[in-house]
């Protein structure tokens, strides 16, 4: 446990010494500042459901940025020798990574509550839908940043990861759009399954299903399965 | 009760990466309290031995042991033991030098209480005193090689690898570096790898010499000087056709190997370089041998190389026999 808080460390300190932490940080603020502006003080609905819509774009679009360094930016520097031959195993140098890249996430996420000000000085809104929101921001964060992490880990080259991890990301947000090119009820369901955006959809309507917080939690597991059982493949 | 388990040990180990061979059954031991010297020509094998040894990636074939533990299986009990340079010091560049080697010293399970101790005891024998704030990308060549030295001795680690580790450094910190070294070999293993002759001379009880990913000897320093002495290089520039440049020189008695600059200088002279057994009259057999045919510019005797030394082992089997 010690091994892996010391890792946590690590990364959060690399991260804040690096520009591009900040940076990720400034663009999300800067743009859910955008949409909360268009979509709340326009309209004069005091709801985050549009903005949450936004704002899950808008992570799908960072979240390749602040995971294409995890591994990538170890192979480059040459510190991977050091972490691979240091008593850790690949759970924990997965874990200790992907925790410090959580903690990113939940610093944007706190930033974005900043909106919440005028929205409860206002006007009403419902606590409980806003509350689902932030739950599926979260889990959606977790799982495009394990899926990041897994992609940095396969290649040396940040831009390389990070260009797959958007694929990637891209294609589960977008899958659930191919649903009304299938007349079978079975790929139907399984590409609704799939979708990144349909889930993300329930949580920002407030419901708050354990089908999607399993569906999240399953994919970012997967995805850190895979990327331990890479760095062990590797040796 | 059975004797410790010797700190280092190879058996037949071989490293193939697709069809290329780097090491080729490889064998041999280091015990607790001996500086063992890795010495070899650039791609030798060594990086890649040292790197099975350290558990960054696993032999082909064969067996690697450290303090008991095999690498292939139990390489996270074994990383406990060890200390390990790799040849570019693995840095965090955005890190100051405390925190860098304050991750590892955690890592490495080094208790809260004694951290402070244990960081003071490496940066004093690492000489890092004046740098410990300072960020790791502002540090010169030699300040980023002396801190991945410190982070390997954290922990007090029962093996030390050193991968080249006096690479970059100055003379004088190479002198500080081998006392380091020397000192800490007196009661650990340390297996070091060089491409500098007087290094493994210097510091090492024994030499392991490996050229193409097979060892060809292993030998004590003195063995080694022996090598050394007799052993010489010649070089020389002359007019002549490479070819039978080439073999005239092979023709005369007391010269092992020939090579030949394939472009000439600006004056039409090919330089060539003989190695040389180490007796009277080889060089004036040269003379004798090129001048009588062609222009001969001039000839030296240059100092002893690794190459004098591995021609050395390789026609003159010295040294201890290799098992």
């Amino acid at each position: 446990m010690r091994s892996v808080l010391a890792v946590y460390q690590k990364e959060l300190a690399t991260y804040f010494r690096s520009p591009i932490a900040y940076f990720v940080v400034a663009v999300f603020l800067l743009g859910t500042g955008y949409f909360f502006l268009y979509n709340v003080l326009l309209t004069g609905d005091a709801t985050m459901t549009e903005t949450f819509q936004s704002m899950g774009v808008l992570l799908i679009s960072v979240i390749p940025v602040l995971a294409m360094r995890q591994f990538s930016a170890e192979y480059g520097a040459g510190t991977m020798e050091l972490l691979l031959t240091l008593p850790l195993t690949p759970w924990q140098l997965v874990l200790g990574k992907y925790l410090g890249a959580v903690t990113i996430l939940l610093v944007i996420t706190a930033g974005t509550l900043i909106d919440l000000v005028p929205l409860y000085l206002f006007g009403a809104p419902e606590t409980t839908t806003i509350l689902a929101g932030y739950i599926g921001f979260v889990l959606l964060g977790m799982a495009c940043l394990a899926i990041g992490q897994f992609f940095s880990a396969l290649t040396q080259n940040q831009i390389v990861a990070a260009v797959l991890t958007a694929a990637t990301l891209l294609a589960f947000w977008f899958v659930g759009h191919a649903q009304g090119f299938q007349t079978s009820y079975a790929w139907r369901s399984l590409l609704g399954h799939l979708s990144f955006a349909l889930h993300f959809a329930d949580f920002v309507q407030g419901l708050v299903r354990s089908e999607a917080v399993a569906f999240y939690l399953v994919v970012s597991a997967i995805a850190l399965t895979l990327n331990a059982s890479y760095l062990q493949w590797q040796r | 009760m059975n004797a410790p388990p010797a700190a280092i040990v190879l058996q037949s180990v071989s490293k193939r990466y697709g069809s290329k061979t780097v090491v080729h059954d490889l064998s041999f031991t280091v015990q607790r309290g001996e500086v063992v010297g890795f010495l070899g020509p650039n791609g030798a094998g060594k990086t890649t031995t040292m790197r099975m040894i350290a558990g960054f990636t696993t032999a082909t074939s064969g067996r690697v042991t450290v303090a008991g533990y095999d690498m292939d299986t139990q390489n996270v009990e074994a990383a406990r033991r060890i200390g390990y340079l790799p040849e570019r010091p693995p840095l965090y560049d955005a890190l100051d030098v405390s925190a860098y080697l304050r991750f590892v010293g955690k890592v490495k399970g080094v208790p809260r209480a004694a951290m402070a101790a244990e960081l003071e005891r490496v940066l004093a024998a690492c000489r890092l005193e004046g740098v410990v704030r300072h960020e790791i990308y502002k540090l010169s060549r030699g300040y980023r090689q002396r801190v991945g030295l410190a982070q390997a001795l954290l922990g007090q680690p029962e093996v030390l690898l050193l991968d080249e580790p006096t690479a970059g450094l100055d003379p004088g910190q190479i002198q500080e570096t081998r006392e380091v070294i020397r000192a800490f070999g007196e009661d650990h293993a340390v297996l070091l790898s060089t491409h500098v002759l007087p290094e493994a001379m210097l510091i090492c009880r024994r030499v392991a010499i490996i050229s193409r990913g097979r060892l060809l000897a292993i030998d004590s320093p003195s063995g080694l000087q022996r090598a050394v002495e007799q052993t010489n290089r010649v070089t020389l520039r002359a007019t002549a056709p490479a070819p039978a440049l080439r073999d005239a020189l092979l023709a005369v008695s007391g010269v092992l190997d020939v090579t030949i600059h394939a472009t000439p200088g600006d004056d039409g002279a090919l330089a060539a370089e003989c190695h040389v057994e180490a007796r009277e009259g080889v060089e004036a057999a040269i003379a004798r041998a090129v001048a009588g045919r062609w222009d001969l510019h001039r000839l030296e005797r240059r100092e002893p190389t690794l190459e004098n030394v591995f021609l050395r082992y390789v026609r003159g089997g010295d040294g201890e026999a290799v098992t």
